[in-house]
């Protein structure tokens, strides 16, 4: 098994080469890739794989990580069913 | 009475009055400790996949422990979603592991 | 609406609550753990007087505390959103709403992760997920351990996994490339080894004894590595690849230069039915964020930490940070940051008594001189990092807060 094929984000299971491929294609930040491949998107909320794909987007000539989180959080910050969100107790 | 249990430790001392359950995973009964949490309790009984991923069908386990990552999540009792790394278990739990989704349900699929 | 809404019961956040709380605040302490202590819970350390400091009984003495103090403490509960109210902040958890006139967030750190080939398998788990399976619910993760990553972190657990009846076969380098990055440069980890040897007596310098000097280089890493407790620490050694058919069953590896190129002709499987990958560990700001923070990037702390002050205020009103969201450090630092904020709060909620402030100056001075005496320290440059932080805050925000 070669670099390219690794697993990057498990929840999605997004590999290194979809990534890649598609920061080259689209020269994009981590945002974008988030919302181009679902990297980042699964039940974890990117808690996992986020360092990587920051990372990755700078080392390939993408925006040098700032002071700004790069990919950023919104809740909720935990996956919760309808019933949470509408105050019911778990 | 199980080898993966660490009953004695040099600094942490010995695991005493240790109060057994009985839990269910997909059907099977095992034999738990009280104040196990589902992930230790069944990787105790030699446990190491929890589900199938829901689109590749790759067999998953636990992968932080402390409730980061969602990779242990089960199904218990009916409910979805729940982190075995982080839900203790009870006398009779019900525990359901993850499969695949049916392909209506994968991207780009249709119903 | 209480006075403190603490979010972690690690060593920070429980310490901010003893303190909040011998103020006479009502504090209640949240954390979606099943047990008080966060990575207090599974640590041992070894003293350099050879005594053992058990995290599990230095979390019971905290919490003992903050419960004789009345804080309330709910485990098994996440808190998934966060919203700035009129005069504080409503906190939103799986149990219930809770609104406070001050937040603290304690959240600590994640595990980086190294994507390598194969990390998908039942049994391969990031270290600290080995740590507390051993040391906190006292079972095994398996019966012989393959460790990819050498840092500070996994020789530490390594050691504790030994302890627990664990085969480590070795701790070794990840795969080069892109998604490893420095962690596979034997040079860059040697370094990062290294840095423990100012800090002496640390069980590093003891064990590793000739090996561990600053003069050695990677280049003269011996080719099977050094042994620690008996532990082969491999920097010359690389896992290609996790491998097996429905769960780990070993790991492919290979000898690498000293500048981390893998050397061919030199592959062989080892077997392991566990394998631990340790990528170091990043402050975890997501609720920070969320809540409107401003951030820093400081990679000497670990990454992207909320903006803060010496007495852990962050620029929005009300709201605190302590303990590894403000940096990786070690517990006794995060304990001693969870007082600051704590006595912090108290002091904003005119809870501080005659000598207050200089109760307040004492404990910021405590944190730094625990920061000095810190057996381990994660990287280099925290204290001057952490000096750069506070005169940025102090630049952008003095005038719009409450002044000490």
């Amino acid at each position: 098994m070669n670099e390219e094929s690794t697993v990057v984000c498990r929840c999605e299971e997004i590999t290194l080469k979809e990534i890649q491929g598609t920061i080259e294609k689209f020269n994009c930040s981590s945002r974008e890739v988030k919302l181009r491949t679902r990297a980042g998107m699964g039940s974890c909320g990117g808690r996992t794989c986020r360092s990587t794909i920051d990372r990755l987007v700078e080392q390939m000539g993408g925006p040098v990580i700032s002071n700004e989180v790069p990919l950023s959080y919104r809740p909720p910050v935990r996956p919760v069913s309808f019933g949470i969100l509408g105050g019911a107790k778990e | 009475m199980n080898s993966m249990r660490v009953e004695h430790h040099p600094v942490l001392g010995d695991l005493e009055n240790q109060k057994e359950i009985k839990i269910y995973f997909d059907g099977q009964e095992y034999t738990a400790h009280e104040g196990d949490t589902i992930a230790s309790a069944l990787l105790a009984s030699g446990i190491r996949t929890l589900r199938l991923h829901e689109d590749k069908a790759t067999p998953r386990g636990i992968y932080c422990n402390i409730g980061h990552c969602f990779e242990c999540r089960v199904r218990v009792n009916g409910k979805n979603t729940v982190r075995a790394c982080l839900t203790p278990v009870e006398n009779h739990m019900q525990i359901e592991s993850g499969t695949p989704l049916s392909a209506s349900f994968i991207k780009g699929g249709t119903l | 609406m209480i006075d403190l809404v603490v979010v972690g019961a690690g060593p920070a956040g429980l310490g901010a609550a003893i303190a909040a709380a011998e103020h006479g605040l009502q504090v209640c302490v949240v954390d979606e753990f099943v047990k008080p202590g966060g990575r207090l819970l599974g640590q041992l350390h070894e003293e350099p007087d050879g005594k053992w400091v058990n995290g599990i009984e230095e979390a019971q003495k905290l919490y003992s505390r903050a419960i004789e103090l009345g804080v309330n403490i709910l485990c098994g509960v996440s808190v998934y959103d966060l919203q700035k109210v009129d005069h504080g902040w409503c906190v939103y958890t799986t149990d219930e709403m809770i609104e406070s006139k001050c937040l603290l967030l304690a959240t600590g750190a994640s595990e980086t992760p190294i994507p390598i080939p194969g990390w998908t398998l039942p049994g391969v788990m990031s270290i600290g997920a080995a740590q507390v399976m051993g040391n906190v619910h006292r079972v095994k993760p398996g019966e012989k351990a393959i460790i990819i990553g050498v840092n500070v972190l996994s020789v530490a657990i390594a050691r504790e996994l030994q302890l627990c009846g664990v085969h480590v076969e070795s701790i070794l380098l990840p795969q080069p490339g892109i998604l490893a990055g420095d962690a596979a440069q034997p040079e860059k980890m040697m370094e990062s080894l290294l840095r423990l040897s100012h800090l002496a007596p640390s069980p590093l310098i003891r064990m590793g004894g000739k090996w561990v000097s600053p003069k050695l280089g990677a280049r003269l890493f011996p080719k099977n590595g050094f042994k620690m407790w008996g532990i082969p620490i491999q920097l010359r050694k690389t896992a290609l690849e996790i491998y097996g058919e429905n769960q780990v069953e070993g790991v492919r590896i290979a000898e690498v230069s000293a500048s981390g190129d893998v050397l061919p002709g030199t592959e062989k499987t080892v077997s392991a039915d566990f394998v631990c990958i340790a990528g170091g560990l990043t402050p975890m700001s997501e609720l920070a964020s969320v809540a409107g923070c401003s951030f820093c990037y400081v990679p000497e702390l670990g990454g992207h930490v909320p903006l803060h002050n010496e007495f852990m205020q962050t620029n929005l009103a009300g709201l605190y940070v302590a303990g590894n969201i403000t940096g990786v450090e070690s517990a006794k630092v995060a304990r001693a940051q969870g007082k600051v904020a704590g006595l912090s709060v108290a002091r904003v909620l005119k809870a501080l008594t005659y000598g207050g402030n200089e109760k307040l100056h004492s404990a910021v001075e405590e944190v730094k001189e625990t920061r000095k005496n810190a057996l381990i320290q994660f990287q280099p440059g925290i204290e001057e990092a952490r000096r750069e932080l506070y005169g940025k805050f102090d630049e952008t925000h003095k005038k719009t807060l409450i002044s000490i």
